[in-house]
């Protein structure tokens, strides 16, 4: 009862912003929080769970956007349908690079999610006959909608802001099921030890990549609504490391294996960077590592996870 | 019909053979003691019958059918269950949660897993235990628990590595008795162990390895006099 009431008032607090404003500014600044918590969810399903630390989720992030532009303006589909089929190219991607990289454990998996990352953009900067290579993809004006009789005005943020926090909120609602599931458990039997998990009948590579396929859809999701709304992607746009980077920070400073530790993670972060990209215009960057090591060493199981320890402790 | 029955097992790292041409068989219902000096190959048999190392050459058959080539996880399912040198619980989970994983192998439930969870730490002592993180235990109990594990994937063969080391003489007759018990309950149970004393009174019979080769099948009375066995262990001079 408690556990709904809170998912209905997190829900809350993410579809109320276009309503109380129409500063388009504050909705841009929601709609990338959105967009990071996203990403973050995403990533958390098998880092956190599963405890398979990715660097290389730009990949997924990139197919995505990438299927969504050209498939719009080389097969004339919306994006909205695109972006869902970005997802599952994503998710095609990910199964090669899921029994390739999974062969491989620890830190020599995360290295071979960074190769792997890399080739993948590589691909996309030299196939020019699909993507255009370095020049990138640009849609000048989205197709006509109209929804209950009004046609949706994209010139507005409000209807950015309320796709992706539709889509933020399923892939929350998805790693809440998980966490509840046989195969949520499965993964964390997975993270905390690997043969053992073998040794009581769980096929751990079937797990890893069935929830890789999951982390990348999303992702890909992801990767289509930036396609979207920006209305223009490039290889150092979409594929970047620094990308999959970030998605790893904001599990890790919100919180491994949880719902709402990257919405947390992505609130913190996106305004911290933004504060910091405001104050030091040369260098924010080291402020910004050096805000992430501090948070690594004083709150190991992020802001959500300590909290969460705190409150359950003082009970 | 043997339950388990090892042929001309060979496992080769690089230039080393760690196990040469190895064969026994494991009869349904007995305990069966697998002891050498370290280094011997006795984890490596272990690994290679479950799935953890391929064999470079060899058979292993359980009830007749080879489960050479599977994964350990589908070595579990066939009904060979086992237990590490050095512990590997799941450190965080709780001790419920530990062999709840287990069970799931077989019952998809929730519910009737964590029932059959606790049936089984209730019959390894640690159903007082039930709520601690795994880390939290003694060794003795970490051992325990990792038996409960084996135990709750209901399996018809039970490999048991070191269970009795670096546990006090205590520990050790009431892990003596817990592997006693598991056989009296139906499972067939293999050990690796160097509590000679303890191999030595639980099992039925045992298996010497040295230098990856058998040197001995025989009831443990005949074993310890063996002048190959005490050559294997004390060299050559004593025997």
């Amino acid at each position: 009862m408690t556990r709904a009431a809170a998912a209905a008032g997190v829900l809350l607090l993410m579809l109320a912003p276009p309503l109380l404003t129409g500063n388009q500014f504050f909705l841009h600044l929601g709609i990338t929080v959105l967009l990071w918590t996203l990403l973050g969810v995403a990533w958390n399903l098998l880092g956190g769970f599963a405890g398979q630390v990715s660097f290389g989720h730009a990949a997924f992030f990139g197919v995505g956007a990438y299927t969504t532009m050209i498939l719009y303006l080389k097969g004339g589909l919306a994006p909205w349908y695109g972006m869902i089929l970005g997802g599952l190219v994503a998710v095609l991607v990910s199964l090669p690079i899921g029994l390739i990289c999974f062969r491989l454990r620890g830190p020599y998996f995360s290295l071979s999610t960074l190769a792997v990352a890399e080739i993948v953009r590589l691909v996309a900067l030299n196939w020019e006959g699909l993507t255009d290579g370095p020049v990138g993809l640009l849609i000048t004006t989205l197709p006509q909608v109209s929804l209950g009789g009004r046609a949706v005005n994209w010139e507005s943020k409000v209807p950015f802001y309320y796709i992706i926090a539709t889509l933020a909120a399923l892939a929350m609602a998805a790693t809440w099921r998980l966490s509840r599931a046989r195969l949520g458990a499965y993964l964390l039997a997975i993270r905390e030890d690997e043969d053992a998990a073998e040794a009581v009948g769980i096929d751990t590579v079937r797990a890893k990549v069935v929830t890789l396929a999951l982390s990348a859809f999303f992702t890909g999701l992801g990767g289509g609504f930036y396609g979207l709304y920006y209305r223009y992607v490039d290889p150092d746009a979409v594929f970047p490391i620094a990308l999959s980077v970030e998605m790893v920070f904001i599990a890790v400073v919100g919180g491994l294996a949880t719902v709402v530790g990257p919405v947390i993670g992505a609130v913190f972060l996106t305004t911290i960077g933004e504060l910091f990209r405001e104050r030091f215009l040369v260098g924010h960057l080291i402020f910004y590592g050096l805000f992430m090591m501090l948070a690594i060493r004083y709150l190991p199981e992020g802001i959500w996870g300590g909290a969460r320890r705190a409150w359950t402790g003082r009970r | 019909m043997a339950l388990l029955t090892v042929t001309d097992l060979t496992k080769d790292f690089g230039g080393l053979r760690a196990v040469a041409h190895f064969s026994f068989a494991v009869e349904p219902g007995e305990i069966l003691g697998l002891i050498g000096p370290n280094g011997a190959g006795k984890t490596t048999v272990f690994n290679l019958i479950t799935g953890f190392l391929r064999p470079t050459s060899g058979q292993i058959l359980l009830e007749g059918r080879s489960v050479v080539g599977l994964r350990p996880h589908a070595v579990t399912r066939r009904g060979i269950a086992r237990t590490f040198q050095l512990v590997k619980p799941f450190p965080k989970l709780s001790v419920r949660e530990n062999v709840t994983l287990a069970a799931f192998s077989r019952l998809p439930a929730r519910r009737d897993a964590e029932a059959e969870a606790g049936r089984m730490l209730e019959s390894v002592g640690l159903a007082d235990k039930l709520e601690s993180p795994a880390a939290d235990l003694t060794l003795a109990e970490q051992k325990r628990l990792e038996m409960a594990r084996a135990l709750a994937t209901r399996p018809k063969l039970l490999l048991l590595d070191e269970p009795m080391g670096g546990l006090n003489p205590r520990e050790v007759d009431q892990a003596s008795a817990l592997v006693k018990r598991i056989r009296d309950d139906g499972v067939t149970v293999v050990l690796v162990e160097h509590v000679m004393k303890a191999i030595m009174r639980i099992s039925d019979r045992v298996v010497v390895i040295h230098h990856g080769e058998k040197i001995a099948d025989d009831a443990p009375d005949r074993v310890v006099r063996d002048p190959g066995v005490i050559a294997a262990y004390l060299g050559t001079r004593v025997a």
